[in-house]
């Protein structure tokens, strides 16, 4: 029997069914809730809704939407990837010294430079993991302290500013297609790009088998260092990308940029309805996450909340989100069990009487 | 004979062992690293790590993690310095803060115990939760003005011997809670709960009072470093300990404790503690700026761990050689 029969059996049963419908109403609900919230904001404050605004919502979600969307393929696949905001300081901060060093050098070579590093970073994390088979978290964890001391030893606390930068640099940032950000049409490609390699790839379905049964997927023949190196090296990829981006969205780059980048993106996750022990979820609900956090900054700012709150109300955001889902997956659980059960069950019980 | 190899196979002997080459690697780097009062230095800077190391060991043995422990301490130093901004008496702001530590992790336990969420999930929340709160409360203001004996906590030493106050806490708590995990049932059941939560629960063991229970005592520990460090720094701000959390889950790594939870011990994780903060003290005297420091520490925690599972992927790799060739014979 060839690996591909194997997993192909796979795919198809578990695409179809309860799953795959519920997966579609989790994004449904993710959806609505993010019109929920919109909606509370637009109502207290109609400013919410003009272009200009959303736009700016739009483009403050789009950074932690890619590296979001890396961070969901790692947790789909069991593993998880805590050092992705060292990556992206590291990768920010290389582009915009060569850039403030090299006013007219290539803004495509940055972008293969960034990237380029974040895959060598990223790589690093596969070997330890998928090599050396040590626990991503802990791995992870490990690298977290190297890269982001890297970085700091690199910068040694130079601050790279706007005005060192090539204007077609920053213009990027402030580039429109058809009316919407250039960076977010580029969030919406990856996303969806990933989520279409997710669903309909081999490579694709073997993550989700990994994730919700390593031990079955290695029966079925599926290279569990592999699936874990390219989770890694995507995540490194797509933080490198990033990286290059952080520096044309926000000018100044220093070496502790995005210090809370981690936890960011695994909260989107999270609450985008990725399961934290792997196997379920999609990339579109870790970009709907997202989304849901930019808008929840965006109306305490425009509501004129005090900005310490903020905080506590993304905490809250995370448990509720969270509480919500283990309800969700009871439910289905006790539906499925009661499907299988009811009827040996209730034999059982009339026997007795 | 057999006796000497299980020592050496252990992970606490390499431990020693490292510690040992840091010491001389230390005394060749400095004159003055081997002596009284850059020990007792060295010891008062790893203070809020060593105690929080403490009850997050307990949590991982049972498979869970604490992500927010360095939000409940900013949460702790927030109330106590919010008291005594408001002219609360400073014994009564203490034992506030560490009731607020207590509220704190009982919360946590609750979700993770009695709500079956997973814990690293909640604990996330929980870490912006907390740090929000404490934000809310203390807004930008930094407090200070401890009274000495106060400050002596964290920067002092007991009378007029060279150990720091904050050692002395630690020992107590090591000791206390080294005995709970190592000479009790109740600690065994940790390790129980660690290895096959189900198997656990059907032997009687109480699953979800336990991890409440660590989880409550995670935080007290977490409001008493917040006490140590709050000394230490001799200020108390909204983002005191932010970033705790990776030191304090470095250490209990490093001690020897698997992060899936059901082994580890008490002593090899203290052990991992004294090995990070000689290693960042040496470096510093070496003039080893913090940030080549930090990669010191990644490197430190990487390296061991690529070690030994080197070393479990060659024992393996040896057994299965064994076996073929006794299966030829």
């Amino acid at each position: 029997m060839t690996q591909s029969t194997d997993t192909s059996h796979l795919s198809i049963s578990a695409s179809p069914g309860l799953v795959g419908k519920m997966l579609r109403a989790r994004e449904l609900v993710l959806l609505a809730a993010l019109l929920v919230i919109g909606a509370a904001v637009a109502v207290r404050e109609p400013r919410f809704l003009q272009v200009a605004n959303l736009n700016q919502v739009a483009l403050s979600a789009t950074l932690v939407c890619i590296v979001a969307v890396g961070q969901a393929v790692v947790i789909i696949a069991r593993q998880i990837d805590l050092s992705v905001g060292a990556i992206v300081a590291m990768s920010a901060f290389v582009a915009a010294e060569w850039l403030s060093t090299h006013p007219d050098g290539s803004i495509a070579i940055v972008f293969v430079v960034g990237c380029a590093i974040g895959t060598i970073m990223g790589a690093g994390n596969a070997l330890l993991v998928a090599g050396f088979k040590i626990p991503a978290i802990v791995a992870t964890l490990g690298t977290l302290a190297m890269y982001r001391g890297a970085v700091l030893v690199y910068a040694g606390g130079r601050q790279i500013s706007a005005t060192a930068l090539p204007p077609g640099y920053e213009g990027i940032a402030r580039a429109y297609v058809v009316g919407i950000p250039l960076l977010v049409w580029l969030a919406l490609i990856i996303t969806v790009v990933i989520g279409l390699a997710a669903r309909f790839t081999r490579t694709g379905r073997n993550l989700y088998a990994l994730g919700s049964n390593p031990e079955s997927a290695r029966l079925l023949g599926i290279s569990e260092a592999r699936c874990v190196a390219t989770v890694f090296l995507l995540s490194g990829f797509l933080s490198g990308l990033v990286g290059v981006l952080w520096g044309a969205r926000f000018g100044t780059v220093d070496a502790v940029i995005a210090p809370q980048l981690n936890l960011q993106s695994i909260s989107a996750v999270v609450v985008g309805g990725v399961s934290i022990f792997g196997g379920s979820g999609t990339v579109y609900g870790a970009a709907i996450g997202a989304i849901i956090f930019a808008v929840m900054q965006n109306g305490v700012q425009l509501l004129g909340i005090s900005q310490f709150w903020l905080q506590a109300v993304l905490g809250l955001a995370i448990l509720v989100t969270v509480y919500f889902y283990s309800l969700l997956a009871r439910r289905a659980e006790r539906s499925q069990s009661d499907s299988r059960r009811t009827r040996p069950a209730a034999r059982l019980l009339q026997v007795s009487k | 004979m057999i006796k000497y190899r299980q020592l050496l196979a252990r992970w606490e002997t390499f431990l020693v062992l490292f510690l040992f080459v840091i010491l001389i690697f230390g005394s060749w780097v400095s004159k003055y690293f081997v002596t009284v009062s850059n020990i007792s230095i060295a010891l008062q800077g790893v203070a809020p790590v060593a105690l929080l190391a403490l009850t997050m060991t307990l949590i991982i043995v049972t498979g869970e993690i604490d992500i927010s422990v360095g939000s409940i301490v900013g949460l702790c130093a927030a109330s106590i310095a919010i008291c005594l901004s408001h002219g609360v008496p400073i014994g009564f702001a203490i034992v506030v803060g560490v009731a607020v530590g207590a509220l704190a992790g009982a919360f946590n336990g609750l979700l993770v115990a009695y709500g079956m969420l997973p814990s690293l999930v909640v604990t996330i929340g929980t870490l912006a939760l907390y740090r929000g709160i404490a934000q809310i409360i203390l807004e930008e203001r930094g407090i200070s003005g401890f009274p000495d004996w106060y400050q002596n906590i964290g920067l002092g030493t007991v009378l007029d011997s060279p150990i720091p106050w904050s050692s002395t806490i630690f020992a107590v708590c090591f000791f206390g809670i080294a005995v709970y995990l190592h000479r009790t049932r109740w600690g065994r059941a940790l390790y129980a709960i660690g290895n096959n939560r189900e198997a656990a629960r059907f032997s009687g063991i109480n699953v979800k009072g336990t991890l409440l229970g660590i989880f409550i005592a995670s935080g007290v520990m977490s409001g008493l470093a917040s006490i140590v460090l709050t000394a230490y720094l001799a200020s108390a701000r909204s983002d005191t300990g932010t970033g705790l959390e990776l030191p304090v889950i470095t250490a209990v790594v490093l001690g020897g404790v698997n992060i899936f939870g059901g082994s580890g011990s008490m002593l090899g994780v203290m052990l991992a503690v004294l090995v990070l903060a000689f290693v960042q003290n040496a470096l510093g005297l070496a003039g080893v700026t913090p940030e080549q420091q930090q990669i010191v520490t990644g490197a430190v925690l990487v390296a061991t761990l690529v070690a030994f599972s080197g070393s479990t992927l060659f024992r393996s790799f040896q057994a299965n050689l064994m076996r073929s060739r006794s299966a030829g014979d």
